[in-house]
């Protein structure tokens, strides 16, 4: 099964720098605090508006990780020695794919403590909330890990990256924030379920839109 | 803001004309010339060979 | 050629012509007053930005069938063309929410799709500017293209949705009968204006592609020694 290797092949890599990790949450929680200052210390609009500083500071951060995320297979060539191999090259793509998303995964749940901290921005929801990340960091992966495969081969690829991934995620950043903002903030309506519904749409179509088209991406 | 009525506007009227007719200009000659420039090239490639 | 030439010349003698009646001989409206002549002008832009966005999602789906780079300069076109009339669309859009609405934005889900969609085709022209080898550049390119054009129905989605919860006035975009004329003659004017500027376009990629094809390519003294 190629893509149980490829999956733990990413996966021992990410243990293994998981320094790099640290360094990406501080970041994350640098912006965060940031976004703080750029408001002022209104208690009132900074609780309102959390949901839209957690996701935008795991936006900026999964910039980071998703260019690291190619960093290896710069290295000596090793994209091109990957794709001699027998294998679905899909199969690295959707096992690079859900290491990030892993990651980031675990960059939003670190940074909620951040933000209840910063934000008075409390929720008892967590499992909703954990579902919210899930869904959202899957449709920052997605896309993130196919381009970041066509930006580490040029040049300018630190400001490639956000400029091509940004207004394609619009709709799951707005979708998650929108959900989370209803579970911090209260939903009488329940309106966080449509939300959820959307973020699983944008998932399923991006997950395998890009997943079919990366074999194009890498092919010499 | 129903059931106003909008007076004047016509500033608007002309900004919103002049903004499209000087876009539409603008990439129209940039795009003329840089194809001018480019069949010239083309052409004088040709003779060299 | 010619017939490019012969394109851009009718779309503006029509764009002259409805323009005219748009301005001075079509009535104002009932209560956006002069206000609504924007119109004649911002749904033609948008009729044929949407034809455009439709021609570049097109050649790119084109060039990854058939690998032939012809379809990689329409591409190349279509995505200037259409990336000029998303930055005209917000202007027009603009100028026109602020007698209407008070503020120069009023996040309507159309013209946000617009706006994101400006902002996607800016990074893919980056990465065109940025990739040297053209077959990469092309199919990386067309990708992209995909993905973005992909997107723009679940962006329009997801504003509409986002903004309902928000919007208290609705957007009285539609014209009634009365005014059909200068708008159909303009949105002609800009169809054949459009064409012909994709049509110039592709023959300045061709030209392009042509000469970076011709051209030996640039290699440093230890890169020959690998590719040996």
């Amino acid at each position: 099964m190629m893509l149980a290797a490829a999956l733990r092949k990413e996966i021992l890599l990410q243990w293994r720098t998981r320094s790099q990790m640290m360094a990406v949450f501080v970041f994350g929680a640098a912006s965060l605090l940031l976004f703080s200052f750029a408001v002022g210390p209104n208690a009132e609009m900074l609780r309102t508006f959390s949901a839209g500083f957690l996701w935008l500071g795991l936006l900026l951060s999964s910039t980071l990780t998703l260019s690291e995320s190619f960093h290896s297979e710069m290295e000596n060539r090793a994209l091109e020695g990957l794709l001699l191999l027998p294998s679905d090259p899909r199969a690295l793509y959707y096992g690079k794919a859900i290491a990030n998303w892993l990651q980031l995964t675990i960059l939003g749940c670190a940074l909620v403590p951040v933000m209840v901290v910063l934000y008075d921005a409390g929720t008892t929801q967590l499992l909703k909330l954990l579902l919210i990340i899930l869904l959202g960091t899957a449709g920052l992966s997605a896309p993130g890990t196919l381009y970041a495969a066509m930006t580490a081969q040029v040049r300018a690829k630190q400001t490639l990256l956000p400029l091509l991934l940004f207004p394609l995620i619009v709709p799951a950043l707005l979708a998650s924030v929108k959900a989370t903002s209803l579970v911090i903030l209260g939903d009488p309506m329940q309106q966080s379920r449509s939300w959820i519904a959307l973020l699983g749409a944008f998932d399923l179509i991006y997950w395998s839109l890009c997943g079919l088209l990366y074999g194009r991406v890498v092919e010499e | 803001m129903t059931g106003g009525v909008v007076v004047g506007g016509w500033g608007f009227v002309i900004a919103a004309y002049t903004v499209t007719a000087i876009g539409f200009l603008i990439y129209g000659v940039m795009l003329i010339t840089k194809l001018r420039d480019e069949q010239s090239r083309a052409a004088a490639d040709g003779d060299k060979q | 050629m010619r017939k490019a030439y012969g394109f851009i010349v009718l779309g503006v003698v029509l764009l002259l012509v409805g323009s005219y009646v748009g301005l001075f001989v079509a009535p104002a409206e009932e209560y956006m007053g002069q206000v609504q002549r924007i119109m004649y002008v911002h749904v033609p832009t948008a009729w044929n930005w949407m034809l455009a966005v439709l021609f570049a999602f097109g050649s790119s789906i084109a060039f990854l069938f058939t690998a032939n780079t012809k379809w990689d300069a329409r591409q190349e076109a279509g995505l200037e063309v259409a990336t000029l009339f998303a930055f005209l669309l917000c202007c027009q859009g603009s100028i026109w929410a602020k007698p209407t609405w008070g503020v120069w934005w009023d996040w309507d889900p159309r013209l946000t799709s617009v706006a994101v969609l400006l902002f996607a085709f800016l990074g893919i022209l980056a990465l065109r500017q940025f990739v040297d080898d053209p077959q990469r550049r092309a199919v990386w390119s067309a990708v992209a293209t995909i993905i973005a054009s992909v997107d723009l129905p679940i962006v329009y989605y997801s504003v509409k949705w986002w903004n309902s919860l928000h919007q208290q006035q609705s957007n009285p975009n539609t014209v009634s009968s009365q005014f059909h004329l200068p708008l159909r003659v303009n949105a002609f004017g800009v169809l054949f204006l459009m064409i012909g500027f994709i049509m110039l376009r592709t023959r300045l990629a061709n030209y392009r592609l042509a000469r970076e094809m011709a051209m030996p390519p640039v290699v440093s003294a230890d890169q020959a020694g690998e590719l040996a």
